[in-house]
Order: C-alpha cells, then sequence, then structure tokens
C-alpha cells in the first residue's frame, strides 16, 4: 500500500476487527511512521475513554427512586404466595400431609369411578326418592284439603282431575289475595281515623 | 414467608422477570446494576448531578413502572439506556444547557456547590508524573466530551465507556448502522483534535 491510511482505515484498526481488508492495513502501519502515529494518538483517546470511571448518584438515589416505583403484584403470583403460607415449613409435616393429600385424592377418585361405573344403580335410587318424595307431598296436601274442606271435596277434587285440581287453586289463590287486600284496606282506614 | 434469593449472579433477564412478578429486591437489584451506568451517561450528557439525578430517576421511573412491557428478546440494559438517552436529549433540547467543565457546574453558587458539582477522575497510575498525566487526560477528555454534539456523545460513551457494539447502540439509540459509525468517527476524530495540546 503506497498511501496514507484513510480516517475510517484507522477506525477499523481501533475497533480491531479482523478480516481479508485489515491484513494490508496492519502491514502499512508497520512500515509507516505517519499512520502509525496517527493510529497511537487515536488508541490514546480510545484507551482513556476506556478508563473514564462510572460516576454513582447519591447514597440515597435507590431509596428516593424505590418510593416512587409502584411495585405491582400478580394476582397469580399474589395467589401462590397466600397458598405457599399454608404449607408446612418442616419436611417431614410436608411430606405426611403429602401423603394425606394424595390418599384422599385416591379415595375420591375411587369413589368417583365406581359411581360412574353405577350409573343405572344411580338411575334406578335416584327415581325410587323422587316417587317416594311425591306421593309423601301429594299425600299431605290431601291431609290438608280433607281436613279444611272435608272428604266429599277431596273426592270432588280428585275426580275432576287437572282442570279440577287449577280451578281450585285459582278459587283458593283469588280468595287469598281479596283477602289481603282487604285486610289491608281496613288497616289503611282505621290508621287515618286515628291520625 | 417469601425467602429472599441472592440475585447478584442472575442474569437481567432473570432479574426482570422476578421485578415482573412484584419482587421488590429484584427492582433494588436492576437498580444497584445501572445506577452508575445510567447516571454517569445521563451526568455526562447534561452535565449537571442534580439535573443528571433527577433524570436518572426519571428513566428509572419510566422503565420500572412499566417492566411488564419489557420484552426479553432485547437486552435490559439497551432498554434503560434509550430511555436514559431520550429524557437527556429531552432536557437538552428543551434547555440550551452550556458546555461546563468537569470543575464544576456553572449553576453552582458557592465554592461548596462547585466542590459539590465536580468530580473525581479515577486513573491506574503506576507513577506520581504517569498519575498526573493520566489525571489531566482525564480531565481533558471529559472537558472534551462536554464540547461534542448530544448524538456523539451518547453514541461514544455507549462504545467506549459501556463497551456496546455497534450493532447494540444502533438498536440502542433508534439509529442505522452506518449512522453510528459515523457519529463514533466523527466523534473520535473531533476528541483527539480537542486533546491535540497535551500532545505538544
Amino acid at each position: 500500500m503506497k498511501r496514507h491510511l484513510l480516517p475510517n482505515e484507522i477506525d477499523l484498526l481501533l475497533d480491531a476487527e479482523v478480516g481479508f481488508g485489515v491484513t494490508p492495513l496492519k502491514a502499512h502501519v508497520r512500515t509507516c511512521d505517519e499512520c502509525r502515529t496517527s493510529l497511537e494518538e487515536a488508541r490514546t483517546v480510545v484507551t482513556a475513554l476506556e478508563h473514564l470511571p462510572h460516576l454513582a448518584p447519591s447514597p440515597l438515589f435507590a431509596n428516593r427512586l424505590m418510593s416512587q416505583v409502584q411495585v405491582f403484584v400478580p394476582w397469580h403470583v399474589a395467589a401462590l404466595d397466600s397458598a405457599r403460607r399454608y404449607v408446612p415449613r418442616s419436611q417431614p409435616v410436608r411430606y405426611l400431609v403429602g401423603a394425606l393429600a394424595a390418599s384422599m385424592a385416591l379415595v375420591m377418585t375411587s369413589l368417583s369411578l365406581w359411581l360412574v361405573t353405577r350409573a343405572d344403580m344411580l338411575v334406578f335410587f335416584a327415581d325410587l326418592v323422587a316417587s317416594r318424595t311425591r306421593e309423601f307431598l301429594v299425600g299431605a296436601a290431601g291431609n290438608v284439603l280433607a281436613g279444611t274442606f272435608g272428604e266429599p271435596a277431596l273426592r270432588v277434587l280428585r275426580d275432576s282431575g287437572l282442570p279440577g285440581i287449577t280451578l281450585a287453586l285459582a278459587v283458593v289463590l283469588t280468595a287469598t289475595v281479596t283477602v289481603a287486600l282487604g285486610m289491608r284496606a281496613l288497616v289503611g282506614v282505621a290508621s287515618r281515623r286515628r291520625s | 414467608m417469601t425467602k429472599v434469593l441472592d440475585l447478584t449472579n442472575l442474569p437481567d433477564a432473570d432479574v426482570v422477570a422476578l421485578a415482573q412478578q412484584g419482587r421488590e429486591h429484584a427492582f433494588r437489584e436492576l437498580i444497584r446494576r445501572y445506577e452508575r451506568p445510567v447516571f454517569s451517561l445521563i451526568f455526562r450528557m447534561v452535565r449537571d448531578r442534580e439535573t443528571a439525578e433527577d433524570l436518572a430517576q426519571e428513566a428509572f421511573i419510566k422503565v420500572l413502572n412499566h417492566i411488564d412491557r419489557y420484552r426479553p428478546e432485547f437486552k435490559f440494559s439497551s432498554w434503560l439506556f434509550k430511555i436514559a438517552n431520550n429524557v437527556s436529549i429531552d432536557f437538552l433540547r428543551k434547555r440550551q444547557l452550556p458546555t461546563i467543565s468537569i470543575d464544576g457546574s456553572p449553576m453552582a453558587a458557592s465554592a461548596a456547590e462547585v466542590e459539590a458539582t465536580s468530580f473525581d477522575v479515577a486513573v491506574r497510575a503506576e507513577s506520581a508524573l504517569e498519575e498526573m498525566e493520566s489525571r489531566e487526560l482525564g480531565s481533558a477528555i471529559e472537558k472534551a466530551i462536554a464540547t461534542l454534539r448530544p448524538e456523539y456523545r451518547s453514541c461514544i460513551m455507549l462504545r467506549h465507556v459501556e463497551g456496546r457494539s455497534y450493532e447494540e447502540i444502533a438498536a440502542t439509540l433508534d439509529l442505522p448502522l452506518g449512522t453510528v459509525k459515523t457519529y463514533i468517527h466523527r466523534a473520535r476524530h473531533e476528541l483527539r483534535e480537542a486533546l491535540e495540546h497535551l500532545r505538544e
């Protein structure tokens, strides 16, 4: 190389880049005093820059800063932390609790599986309970009706079927509402007279 | 109670992950790691200790209060330096500060304030003469940095004080790689010229 190094070529050497193009530059620097001086001057600046110290802020900087930082705990982390509070500290107790929980889970799983395999039995028992409950409720309602209106009224109601029952219910409901409204009107009149 | 981990040997990404879980000691660890580099970068940009602390605080608050937005594919330090550089540039744009010397802030009203705003340059001196020369060079280079354009200043600081690669600087400052190389080249050239008197 017959010419002197260009500024960007000095930069290449400063950045210690390697490669095909750098070798002739290095060779030139070895033979050219002027370029060697330029490179050394540039290196002095870079070395001085690299030795610049990190400056420290005031000792209270971190605390002052932390007072303005919003530390936000996500819900799943908070939930995990809460759960961890209930985990026993000592290892033997932790093993014991773990074993208990595992056996409970095993029993519950086995029970669930057994129930699933016996689905027909479950349906049978559910039907039985439902029919017994229905019979009990119908019997109780019949006793109340027979006690209030007498046995003939109950017989008429049974004979008339669903339309009769609906009509009776409507009559009872209307009578109840009428009585309630009448009572309310009476209470209102009485209070107005008193005042 | 959660056991406090020793975070000093953890990489930044892991510490940030802990901070994202709301662990206060992780926030403190990030501050401990970066308070000096960030403060140094900002101080060398604005040249006033109090302002530099305020801006460093602003940069940290912006980053730490939005730690949930951090994307692990980028370096945490690059993100932090980017914010620090932005707050410094914004400040310099708002207030055209005069260039000052390492010997203290021009805003200092008393001798005590001058002393408080000046800073020492650490040196590795083998002898008294070398220490003096090195100290002189350190002071001179601080002064010379102060005369650079802010864009050159942040590039040269990230390159040679923080040891970042050209690519990292380009990503941090949102500049094209070629621009970063040009800025650093010009900054070196200007610094070399500014320090010429020391060679004579």
